[in-house]
């Protein structure tokens, strides 16, 4: 029987040990020193401008980034601005896709997206995918406020390295979405950052115990069904 | 002889590629499995690499080309010189070219040893070679490794935490040791069976649930809803069941014990002011609850409106979300025969639920004239399921009981 996948949680991971981790994990995979596993942590406040952002479309100069306790790291490669903070769940599923049988990148991307789906749905908050986006966002159309732009809970990129993948997704939870707005541009579009608990507030619902609950059981979740969709003898994709 | 290194199949529905970033640079040695470059696929990052160990003869493919799967992105040369030394080293630190015939860039080492290496965070130009001419093995490195005091490790995050608590909960039986045996049906969960499953683990683990269990004699409802049947079937075009006189008590007893009526926020018990009944139904897919908004403030004919027009849109998949949110209690109605009574599962984030038993005729002890008597009447158990953490046993009795009270006298407004 196929060993079931690890999920570990690894908690506060500043953002250059958290990619550090990440290709130590991808190293010790394709050596084949570990098995299959998932590391799920948050990183403090940081921004990551890609090899293309142009510093002066943010908001925020770097200095006053700093100023309020926002790390900024350059990726060294193309790609967008992302913002990491608390409350937002990010995951790096560290799989052989060779050894699982599923040398298909898009199955792996697309098992990511069915299993942040299933986790925030089994919250009552209603996902989907949106064609030609990436990410996971809010099903507006079946949801408690169905007008306004596309609203985005997750953010999915994965790379892979000898069938082995990292990178992976991140989960908007309890995160302050006010940090979003502050230096991402507006100019990126149509599209509203949000997030598990800001979702369940317009539905006027709220979680026991607050924001560290609601990310113990979104993370809980979010584990239970990257096992599903990413662990040996997954389901096919519908 | 030059091999040629194409564009691998990244999966089924993976038909090109954009070249994003060049690992290497012509007239750079690469070893076999070496990255070479990003290619970006929809969404997804892929670092293809060597198939051969060779000099990088020509670049094929350009940073931001879109290339198809197959095509070529690089020409390697087994047999070729380097003219550039690996990016990964720093030119001036290039100790000269060993004098041999091997194209092994420098410093020499093998695959192995480069990784070893890398991992050990030991740099190779300190280590000494004892392979052929020179070139660096692994147990060079380990023994580099063992001679030299380590360096400080890298910081790294904390371990991961006992399994105890972050894991997925255990969700197959595969994780208790079960093989499958030949015949055995593995049915995969559908959405609506997983968001039901985890929200029924959610609610176990998040509510201590206490039941408790009331005996109600029905007979002053029967003989109300005998008297009404017809009528109300030619009124309204629907027959009359038990269930609209079940859920209206409850929501009467609710209106005077609001610890029932209440959720758990925040390390605080909110007593809801509106009362929003949930009445469980199962349908073909699985159990879904719709709710009767306000049903304080229904008669009974409109709680029984209500709920069949409820049950008749589950069952015809025509429920719209807003018809299964805001719940504030449940009343479950499971109504098989056979069903003495059972406890249900809560509903989060309320605060209890109701299920009904069987209803059946049985033999029970009345005084009558001063008398005990055995006489027959139709009765129903009916079990409350609810939260210790909000509710404690008096108050959760005395709302069971209430709702007893409230049946038995079959004061009902029709």
């Amino acid at each position: 029987m196929a060993r079931a996948l690890d999920i570990e949680w690894h908690g506060a991971v500043r953002y250059a040990d958290g990619l550090a981790l990440q290709d130590r994990a991808v190293a010790q995979r394709i050596a084949g020193d570990r098995y299959d596993r998932v590391l799920l942590l948050e990183h403090p406040a940081v921004v990551t401008l890609g090899r293309s952002t142009d510093p002066a479309n943010l908001r925020l100069t770097r200095d006053e980034m700093r100023d309020k306790g926002i790390d900024v790291f350059e990726v060294g490669r193309g790609g967008d601005v992302t913002y990491h903070a608390p409350g937002q769940l990010v995951g790096y599923p560290v799989l052989d896709l060779d050894g699982l049988g599923r040398r298909d990148v898009h199955d792996h991307l697309r098992r990511i997206e069915a299993a942040l789906i299933d986790a925030v749905e089994s919250f009552g908050i209603p996902c989907r995918r949106v064609e030609g986006r990436t990410g996971v966002f809010v099903d507006r159309a079946r949801s408690a406020d169905p007008g306004g732009p596309d609203r985005k809970i997750a953010s999915i990129g994965v790379g892979v390295r000898k069938w082995v993948t990292f990178h992976g997704f991140a989960l908007n939870v309890s995160i302050d979405l006010a940090g979003f707005d502050a230096i991402v541009p507006c100019g990126l579009g149509d599209v509203e950052m949000t997030s598990v608990g800001r979702e369940l507030e317009r539905e006027g619902r709220t979680v026991a115990g607050g924001a560290a609950a609601l990310d113990e059981i979104v993370r809980e979740a979010t584990g239970a069904a990257l096992s599903r969709w990413l662990g040996p003898g997954a389901p096919a994709l519908g | 002889m030059s091999i040629e290194v194409e564009l691998p199949s990244l999966g089924e529905s993976v038909f090109e590629g954009t070249v994003s970033r060049w690992l290497v640079a012509e007239g750079e040695w690469v070893e076999v499995d070496q990255p070479l470059v990003e290619v970006t696929t929809d969404k997804v990052d892929a670092e293809i690499p060597a198939s051969h160990a060779g000099v990088v003869e020509a670049i094929v493919a350009a940073e931001g080309d879109v290339i198809e799967v197959g095509a070529v992105l690089v020409r390697l040369d087994p047999d070729g010189k380097p003219t550039t030394a690996p990016a990964a080293a720093e030119p001036a630190a290039v100790p000269p070219p060993v004098a041999t015939s091997a194209p092994d860039p420098a410093p020499s080492a093998t695959p192995v040893a480069r990784r070893v290496a890398e991992e050990a965070s030991i740099d190779l130009r300190e280590v000494e070679g004892t392979g052929s001419a020179g070139r660096v093995t692994k147990e060079d490195v380990l023994r580099h490794q063992t001679a030299t005091p380590m360096e400080p490790p890298p910081v790294m995050p904390p371990p991961p935490v006992a399994p105890a608590r972050t894991p997925a909960p255990p969700r197959s039986a595969s994780q208790f040791g079960y093989e499958l045996q030949p015949g055995d049906r593995v049915i995969p969960m559908t959405p609506m069976r997983r968001i039901i499953s985890e929200h029924m683990v959610f609610s176990k683990r998040t509510s201590p649930h206490v039941g408790t269990v009331a005996e109600v004699d029905l007979s002053r409802v029967v003989r109300l809803r005998n008297e009404h049947k017809r009528s109300f079937q030619e009124g309204y075009g629907k027959p009359l069941t038990f269930l609209p006189f079940i859920v209206n008590a409850t929501v009467r007893a609710l209106r005077e014990y609001p610890a029932l009526n209440a959720s758990v926020i925040d390390d605080a018990i909110v007593e809801k002011q509106d009362i929003h009944l949930g009445v469980a139904t199962e349908t073909e897919k699985g159990l879904v609850v719709p709710v009767v908004r306000h049903a304080d403030r229904l008669s009974l004919a409109g709680t029984a409106m209500a709920i069949d027009d409820l049950a008749t849109r589950a069952r015809t998949k025509k429920l719209s979300a807003d018809d299964l949110k805001g719940g504030t209690f449940t009343v479950s109605n499971p109504g098989r025969q056979g069903n003495l009574y059972g406890f249900a599962i809560i509903n989060q984030p309320q605060a209890g639920i109701l299920r009904m038993g069987e209803i059946a005729k049985r033999a029970v002890v009345r005084t009558l004239d001063g008398e005990d008597a055995i006489v027959i009447r139709t009765m129903m158990y009916m079990a409350l399921s609810y939260d210790h953490r909000a509710v404690d046993g008096a108050p959760a009795n005395a709302f069971l009981y209430r709702i007893r009270e409230l049946l038995e006298a079959g004061d009902f407004d029709l």
